[in-house]
């Protein structure tokens, strides 16, 4: 199929509807108002239902309750809207149904501000919400990644019923690229053991639910959950890694930020120096495993971000104590600069000689 | 005898600030202003519009299409 110029939120919205997603619940935020302002005039032409709800909190709702049935169903937001969504998600999680939660990231804490931050990166693959649940999180770099991760992120759901979130930031929602809505293999999940749609030929009706007052029924569905997060980690991790082999020291960022790092691979090539960029698609599970590969070979790691210091904590646990772990990062929407990054590579090799 | 004048215009609300107007004009009278459009960004402007050669950067560049061109005869 040809490439097409599309916006990174109206992308989104393409690749959801492509995937079979035909319900979107949401309210408007700025830095991802394009998404359900392109759902609102798309749906309608594929029969599918679009709601403006009341509110962020009703929207999640609108959300468990389309889940409950079975059918593929997307929300989304920035991220104070996503932490009015939190108790939802987490209903969402307990009650195991599949869901797709897109949160196109600004800067934070409160209203913040209403450009690119990564700073919600503790909210999505630590918690959030309340409980032991987990989101699969996936982080696109890339317009085009972007469209094929909400793609994918809707077989996910639906193979381990439980919501995944594709985490943006401002600058991937705005930006403007060529992508290519890619033909997949359509898969097929059987729901009718939980989906409520009907009791049909069955003996009992589908019951969704989140409430287990008896605790060793609670425990005994934790250690289920436990067990699925265990399977998603073992099936699911994904990771792309840039020149590590022989570098020396290894830069470690996701989304918009790996492509900045991206260009100060070449920029510090020139200097003499190698730079390898490990980035994580999956944020959860993160791909610890491919640090042991490099930890002996390279000699820091540093971890790139749009934070103040988030994802660097997986990369220490990751790395183990083998090596040191740095951290640069610019916040409030400021994006890191090459010539900044080069500068901390600058400072970490001088600390090292 | 006439003279050809351009100038910008910028459709501000759908301008969403990402500045790339501002590294391409020749004369450096595309910059960022202080006023806030609808959906909360920060718009591009221009400073001094006699100094417009109408080169069409700005508005080639703009992923949002917010800027156009004009071109006027003008009497001496």
């Amino acid at each position: 199929m040809a490439r097409k110029l599309m916006k990174g939120n109206e992308a989104i919205g393409e690749a959801a509807i492509r995937a079979g997603c035909h319900l979107f619940f949401g309210y408007p935020i700025t830095p991802q108002n394009e998404l359900p302002e392109y759902m609102s005039k798309r749906l309608p032409e594929v029969d599918g239902v679009f709601v403006q709800a009341e509110s962020e909190v009703s929207a999640i709702n609108m959300v468990y309750g389309a889940a409950g049935t079975g059918s593929r169903v997307m929300t989304s937001s920035s991220s104070p809207g996503i932490s009015l969504k939190q108790e939802g998600i987490s209903y969402i999680a307990g009650a195991e149904l599949p869901c797709v939660i897109v949160n196109i990231v600004r800067g934070g804490p409160g209203l913040g501000g209403i450009q690119p931050a990564q700073s919600d990166y503790f909210q999505s693959t630590k918690g959030g919400g309340h409980g032991d649940y987990r989101l699969i999180v996936l982080a696109p770099s890339t317009v085009q990644e972007m469209v094929d991760l909400v793609q994918e992120a809707f077989d996910l759901a639906d193979k381990y019923r439980n919501p995944v979130m594709v985490l943006g930031d401002g600058m991937l929602g705005q930006m403007m690229e060529p992508v290519e809505f890619k033909e997949r293999e359509k898969l097929d999940f059987d729901h009718s053991s939980w989906a409520t749609v009907g009791i049909g030929d069955r003996e009992t009706p589908n019951i969704v639910n989140s409430l287990y007052l008896d605790p060793q029924e609670l425990e005994d569905h934790n250690i289920k959950l436990q067990k699925k997060y265990d399977e998603i980690t073992k099936n699911e991790i994904r990771y792309d890694t840039y020149n590590c082999d022989d570098a020396d020291i290894i830069l470690v960022a996701y989304g918009t930020t790996a492509r900045i790092v991206q260009d100060v691979i070449p920029m510090a090539a020139e200097q003499g120096i190698k730079l390898g960029l490990i980035k994580p698609i999956t944020l959860w599970p993160f791909p610890y495993d491919v640090f042991k590969e490099y930890s002996d070979s390279a000699k820091a790691f540093l971890s790139v971000e749009m934070s103040m210091g988030q994802m660097v904590e997986d990369v220490k646990l990751a790395v183990n104590g083998k090596k040191p772990v740095h951290f640069y990062g610019r916040s409030g929407g400021m994006i890191p600069t090459p010539e900044g990054i080069l500068g901390k590579v600058n400072e970490i090799l001088g600390g090292l000689k | 005898m006439a003279k050809r004048i351009s100038y910008p215009l910028f459709d501000e609300d759908r301008c969403k600030g990402c500045e790339l107007c501002t590294t391409v004009c020749p004369k450096n009278i595309v910059v960022m202003s202080d006023r806030i459009n609808a959906k909360g960004y920060y718009v591009a402007t221009v400073t001094d519009r006699d100094e417009c050669i109408g080169c069409k950067f700005c508005a080639q560049i703009c992923p949002d299409v917010v800027i156009e061109i004009h071109r006027e005869e003008r009497e001496e």
